[in-house]
């Protein structure tokens, strides 16, 4: 029988799913476009993983993140919920246990985790621009017509990058039509932007912080060859782009699944049943109060799983003491299962 | 007769001082509702589009007080300490509002300027109190009352009270939890619930307890202050860089979120200097940049990972790996 662990990151632009065996090693990974479609996705990818397994496989825990976390927990059962910024760091560790810098580029943001001695001493997020990440050099390789994947070998070719203003993505965009129009090469245009991507990542989120290596590079864009040069040439240093780069959330998710599991000693993963159920969301305009909160409720049928949205937690908390007295009826029945057959 | 105050911008460091003035005067005193998306989104409308978020709060909460009473406090404030200045929009305040927010009932806009004379003060509230009595020895004795009230608010504070539950006049609700977290900032922007996006009973609901700038007390943070090579000019930056220094100096606190409005001129400096002297002595540091649109997810994500941070770390020094291994599976990490 094949025993994994699951790990599962919904993201703004991409939802990954990773099985990982006891040794932590990637048996399988999923990578999606999460099309503003969260549900959608996760059930396809459940299905995806289903069919792409042994009949036998056992689904020992389950650990999600991602800016979805909170509905692709519910919609598996999660065992444990964490935040990007932690799964990014405990999966960058598993892969280089003396690595200090992770540098994480993904669809709609961009992090930089320092680490010292394998714990996370530093992170910084990207705050209200979102200049520099996947989404934007997506629309670029549109635009230009050129497919995504060949974005970086372009840049590669470049003899003589010139120079955009990578400091906001609207003015990148108006800087390279220009350098077009005045006849620049394509691949210089590219190389040019790969280089002031990497300028403009650095001076905000690695503003003040001390970059040393070794330096993992991961999330989506890390598939970009130009970018990674540009990083290299900028910092001075090699940069490491594990396997696994663009599912490395996941990765983390399942390591967390598997630490939690073993410490609790059960999981709370509903099973791959969950793709024939019939998931809903549901918004609803409070209007207790004068914030006017969209709450949103999550449906397994007729059921609800989960409330989110609320300030004042008129809504959400109703679903919590559902939930405690869930996981204590659960908890009860494990223990009198023990006792009888002890 | 009905006093409106707003509740935003200095209501969170005046208001006591404020109310028992008025009241001893016999005013009644009205307060705007909490902030709620209602206020906000009127003042986002009524106020110039480059201002700051407290300024914005600060205009729906006087929108929110017409109607109800007959008068607006907005004191024009220059200056609050000897030599030091505050925000320049405190200055033009009572004018911003005036020729942004229609319908308004007369606005009582004293100036208050101390930065040469402290004397001045009683001038200011001598002008203030003649809209409601012209009985001058009522108002001097009303004048010092206030002084009396504020300064049992401070040493209330400096006791380690919260400074909202003091206002509210309610028994501290101080918990001490697994770590300490201090919260720096503008206290329109630590203190406003809806502005901070519930940030303290986030902090309380992860087992956290949290002091505040103003739980430390002014002689410490001015001795502080005293030390940096150059005069700090602006009252409330002088507090909060002496607290900073202070918290790196005592080791007190476990880590330090500073809350800054998008924009706010002050606080690009300020925040850079604390999180400078933080950031020396090991204190994990987080800046929490807020503005009308902020979105409560990234926000979560982002006080999940730096309380995630700090347990990570602080189970490091006591715990530290000989071989390299990763430290963090442990029964009571992360």
């Amino acid at each position: 029988m094949k025993e994994f662990y699951l790990g599962v990151d919904v993201g703004s632009v991409s939802s990954n799913f990773v099985l990982i065996d006891s040794d932590k090693k990637v048996y399988k990974k999923l990578y999606l476009r999460t099309i503003g479609q969260p549900i959608k996705v996760m059930k396809e990818g459940m299905a995806k993983l289903k069919e792409s397994c042994p009949e036998d496989t056992k689904i020992l825990g389950v650990g999600a993140t991602g800016s979805g976390r909170q509905l692709a927990s519910i919609m598996v059962g999660a065992d444990i919920v964490k935040n990007e910024i932690t799964a990014h760091a405990v999966a960058s560790l598993d892969y280089c246990p003396d690595v200090k810098t992770v540098l994480e580029i993904g669809g709609q943001d961009s992090k930089i985790i320092i680490l010292r001695d394998g714990v996370v001493y530093d992170f910084a997020m990207n705050t209200v621009c979102a200049a520099g990440t996947g989404s934007f050099l997506d629309r670029q390789a549109g635009r230009l017509n050129i497919p995504i994947e060949e974005f970086g070998a372009y840049a590669l070719r470049s003899t003589a990058p010139v120079r955009i203003a990578g400091r906001c993505a609207v003015f990148a965009e108006s800087d390279m039509i220009h350098k077009q129009q005045t006849g620049q090469s394509l691949e210089d245009i590219i190389n040019g932007l790969c280089q002031s991507l990497v300028r403009n990542y650095l001076n905000n989120l690695a503003k003040g912080k001390q970059i040393e290596t070794p330096i993992i590079f991961q999330g989506g864009v890390a598939a970009n060859v130009g970018i990674v040069k540009a990083f290299e040439t900028e910092l001075n240093a090699k940069i490491i782009v594990p396997e696994n780069y663009d599912v490395m959330g996941a990765v983390g998710a399942a390591i967390l699944a598997k630490e939690e599991v073993e410490k609790k000693g059960y999981t709370t993963f509903c099973g791959f049943d969950m793709i024939n159920h019939d998931f809903r969301a549901r918004s609803i305009e409070c209007g207790g109060c004068p914030n006017i909160c969209e709450v949103v409720e999550i449906l397994d049928d007729d059921k609800v799983l989960a409330r989110w949205g609320d300030r004042c937690g008129k809504w959400s908390n109703t679903i919590v003491d559902k939930e405690k007295t869930a996981v204590k009826e659960k908890l009860e029945k494990l223990t009198k299962e023990k006792i009888l057959v002890g | 007769m009905k006093i409106g105050i707003p509740r935003a911008l200095l209501y969170y460091q005046y208001y006591r001082v404020w109310k028992t003035f008025f009241t001893t005067l016999g005013a009644e005193v009205v307060l705007s509702d909490k902030t709620t998306k209602d206020i906000l989104d009127n003042g986002v409308v009524a106020t110039v589009n480059d201002a700051c978020l407290p300024l914005k709060v600060f205009h729906g909460a006087v929108i929110n007080l017409i109607g109800k009473v007959d008068y607006i406090f907005i004191p024009r404030l220059k200056s609050v300490a000897k030599g030091e200045y505050i925000c320049p929009k405190f200055c033009g305040l009572p004018d911003m509002v005036r020729y942004s927010v229609k319908n308004l009932p007369p606005i009582i806009d004293t100036e208050v300027n101390i930065r040469k004379k402290p004397r001045q003060l009683y001038k200011a509230f001598l002008s203030a109190g003649l809209y409601i009595t012209k009985d001058k020895n009522l108002i001097k004795l009303a004048y010092h009352k206030a002084l009396f009230e504020n300064a049992l608010f401070i040493e209330k504070l400096e006791k380690g009270n919260a400074l909202l539950d003091v206002l509210a006049n309610k028994k501290s609700t101080n918990k001490k939890g697994e770590l300490t977290v201090a919260v720096l900032g503008h206290k329109y922007n630590v203190y406003d619930q809806y502005v901070n996006m519930n940030l303290f009973e986030n902090l309380t609901k992860n087992n956290v307890s949290v002091i505040t700038a103003e739980n430390i007390s002014d002689k410490i943070c001015n001795d502080y202050a005293a030390k940096l090579p150059k005069k700090v000019f602006w009252s409330f930056a002088r507090k909060l860089i002496g607290a900073a220094n202070h918290l790196a100096k005592e080791n007190i606190v476990d880590g330090v979120i500073y809350i800054m409005s998008f924009g706010c001129g002050i606080d690009s400096f300020v925040a850079d200097i604390c999180e400078r002297t933080l950031r020396k002595n090991k204190t994990p540091f987080f800046l929490m940049m807020i503005d009308e649109h902020s979105g409560q997810g990234g926000f979560n994500t982002r006080l999940e990972a730096f309380l995630d941070m700090i347990k990570w770390r602080r189970k490091d020094d006591l715990d530290i790996s000989p071989y390299g291994e990763r430290v963090y599976i442990g029964k009571d990490a992360i």
